[in-house]
């Protein structure tokens, strides 16, 4: 039963750990297969070209290893909190707060091995079976490329260390819990701290305002030089860095506003305000689509704005820029889908938290249904609560997306012949998708905590811790 | 032609209710044959030792939950015979609870839980029901207490929260389901006060279902269960008269 009860507890942060595991193997193998044929073909340049393609393979590794954390980091803190009452029962019985939070950080460790295990082994029958599909398509010349790529041990470390360390900084609340919530009569969890909080908000604040100006010096040095991308891409990971450590501060205003546009009726109320309920807890949950989607976002509007300028330059000196889109085109493409697996990884984070939380307020859906809520009202406030959680994260995501996006073009090509100041390129086509996916996200998020909450009788749910 | 409840003047009214779990051979039987009614205007409380079927029975008549066999009756309705939905809306419109675990939603203020039923049914309330609700939030005392949430309260506090929010809706009946279980003795005379009061004075009728023969001794009538049976029936008592009783019922067993 106790087994049973972790392993869906675990289950979505094992998947976290897989995605990213058979990520980065894929990512290995594919560019170690591609470097191979490249070898074959040029024996001089192939070490440098070996590098260059490991090392754009393993900026993405980490973004999608650094969402991926976020994620792991979340479930945990949420599965402690749902934990409260067993962990206090066991300290009341003698056990230390330390050796509780081994035991959880234990757990984080065999989820990051069996989930790093899996994606390893689908990872490698991906890419093998990727190479040959691309060979019996004559894609690729038929060469004997090798099965294992020795590289791919390092993704696969990165993610047993990271899901493990992500666990332990998750476990954090353990510290917190007194033997005294054993003994406690009502079920209630006591709401997280969000306040007290100073260095951490200081950190936030100076990186974020710091980031912000580094940005704006970047897009006007630009006008000069090339050279203002440099400034600007400090700026940037400065600002955005400093976004993340304070999401506890700007996320609950953009979910309290994204809940005002649910409505007044009770059931659109009740979903405002629980998904502010724990505002860190909400904030760790869509920050990692956040991320995502600005990620996404930005490399789209960068490519567009990109080609745009060069349609401009172009127009200036049309011999110099000859078939210079069609390589930024695909670029663009490549990274946007490589990026759209870290998104990925974050929708699964928000998915989960949101069942979550639902299965941890079973004893309050069951006092709302013994009042006379409907099954049908349920459904609709989780409905509700999961809208508001995606287009917070979606509609964000998509504005940050197209601020960075056109302040690294901008940086990058305002002092080419012709260009200057101009406003941002939004591909539309993006945007349709992004809210095409928050749509299915949506509902994907709201059906089975939407069905656990109805099916489970009024009665039991009361009688529940 | 049947006799309907109203008319025995009950406001609800179980007959030959049985409720078992499990199958044969490993039955466990919470309620065996139980018909008792509940009358309009009083304050009925439902004693018995733990595992007696008495919040079985309270489930049952609260359209929670559904016997095995018998019929149940809310004022004229019959509920034995509801689905879900009709369940849900009776409950929301004719029936309060108050329970032991106070079970406030943690993310409405004072106002915003006794106002709960009448949002869940889509409404606001009207002229009259708005000077009710402030005439119980002045009588329960929450006058200054309204935009605080459950947790800034103590559990006394919130437990008139509760019967503040059952009573708002002038529901048929009220169930209590061990309203001082989670008190101190002090706070749980006041609830139990409150309540007697509200029966006295708003003719409201409450059933609680209790083991604290203190609690009970606030009741117009006291029901007696023991292993799914009822046992006695006694007009008002007091908590030494109760305590005999059910010692008596002990040593019966």
């Amino acid at each position: 039963m106790r087994a049973m009860g972790r392993g869906r507890e675990h289950g979505s942060s094992i998947l976290v750990a897989a995605l990213s595991s058979a990520f980065g193997v894929v990512l290995i193998q594919v560019t170690g297969a591609l470097s191979f044929m490249i070898s074959a073909d040029n024996i001089g340049r192939s070490t440098t070209v070996r590098m260059m393609l490991a090392i754009v393979a393993f900026v993405f590794i980490v973004i999608a290893v650094y969402v991926g954390s976020i994620v792991t980091v979340n479930t945990f803190a949420t599965i402690i909190a749902g934990r409260t009452r067993t962990i206090a029962l066991l300290r009341l019985i003698g056990s230390s707060a330390r050796a509780q939070r081994r035991a959880v950080a234990a757990e984080g460790f065999w989820v990051g091995v069996v989930g790093a295990s899996i994606g390893a082994l689908a990872g490698t029958a991906m890419s093998i079976g990727t190479v040959r599909i691309a060979v019996a398509q004559s894609v690729v010349p038929d060469l004997d490329y090798p099965l294992f790529d020795p590289l791919i041990a390092a993704p696969i470390l990165i993610v047993v260390l990271s899901t493990w360390l992500a666990s332990w900084v998750g476990s954090r609340r353990v510290l917190t819990v007194s033997p005294m919530q054993a003994v406690g009569a009502s079920g209630e969890l006591s709401r997280e701290e969000t306040l007290s909080r100073t260095g951490r908000n200081l950190t936030a604040v100076v990186l974020g305002v710091t980031g912000l100006l580094l940005l704006g010096g970047g897009v006007l040095l630009g006008l000069i030089s090339p050279l203002g991308i440099l400034v600007g891409m400090v700026g940037g990971m400065l600002s955005f860095s400093g976004l993340i450590l304070g999401s506890h501060l700007v996320m609950p205003s953009i979910l309290r506003l994204t809940g005002r546009l649910l409505g007044r009726s009770a059931s659109a109320r009740l979903a405002a305000a629980n998904a502010l309920r724990y505002p860190e807890r909400s904030s760790r949950a869509t920050i990692g689509l956040v991320i995502g989607v600005t990620l996404i976002t930005m490399f789209a509007v960068a490519g567009a704005s990109y080609q745009d300028m060069m349609a401009r330059a172009q127009a200036a000196q049309p011999e110099v820029y000859q078939g210079v889109d069609k390589v930024v085109a695909v670029t663009v493409a490549i990274f946007s889908v490589l990026i759209g697996f870290s998104a990925l990884i974050a929708a699964v984070g928000m998915v989960n938290n949101l069942a979550l939380s639902v299965l941890q307020r079973t004893r309050e859906l069951g006092l709302l249904r013994a009042l006379g809520f409907t099954a049908k009202q349920v459904r609709r406030m989780i409905l509700a609560e999961s809208t508001q959680m995606t287009i917070a994260a979606v509609g964000l995501g998509l504005i940050l997306g197209v601020f960075y996006g056109w302040a690294g073009a901008q940086s990058l090509l305002g002092a080419q012949d012709g260009v200057g100041v101009i406003a941002p390129s939004i591909p539309w086509l993006l945007v349709v998708l992004c809210v095409v996916g928050a749509a299915a996200l949506t509902l994907a998020a709201s059906v089975s905590p939407a069905r656990r909450a109805t099916t489970v009788s009024p009665v039991v749910a009361l009688a529940a811790d | 032609m049947e006799i309907t409840p109203s008319e025995l003047g009950l406001v609800a009214r179980v007959t030959n209710l049985t409720k078992s779990y499990g199958s044969a051979p490993n039955t466990v039987t919470a309620l065996d044959d139980v018909s008792i009614g509940i009358r309009r205007g009083e304050f009925t409380a439902i004693m018995g030792p733990s595992g007696s079927g008495k919040s079985t029975l309270m489930h049952i008549m609260a359209g929670l939950d559904t016997p095995t066999d018998g019929r149940a009756w809310l004022a004229d309705t019959e509920i034995t015979a509801m689905g879900d939905s009709e369940l849900t809306v009776l409950r929301r419109r004719r029936v309060g609870f108050v329970f032991q675990a106070f079970n406030l939603v943690p993310t409405l203020d004072v106002r915003g839980n006794i106002v709960l039923p009448f949002e869940l049914d889509g409404r606001r309330p009207t002229v009259v029901e708005k000077d009710w609700i402030e005439q119980l939030i002045d009588s329960l005392g929450l006058a200054n207490r309204l935009t605080h949430r459950p947790y800034e309260l103590s559990g006394g506090q919130q437990q008139r929260v509760a019967i503040a929010r059952a009573l708002a809706t002038k529901p048929d009946l009220v169930f209590a389901d061990e309203p001082t279980g989670n008190l101190d003795s002090r706070s749980g005379r006041e609830v139990l006060a409150l309540l007697a009061a509200a029966s006295a004075s708003y003719g409201q009728s409450i059933a609680m279902v209790t083991h604290d023969p203190i609690a009970a001794s606030h009741a117009d009538r006291i029901i007696f269960l023991a292993d799914g049976r009822v046992v006695e029936e006694r007009g008002r008592s007091s908590a030494e008269e109760i305590s005999r009783i059910m010692l008596g019922m002990e040593q019966r067993v």
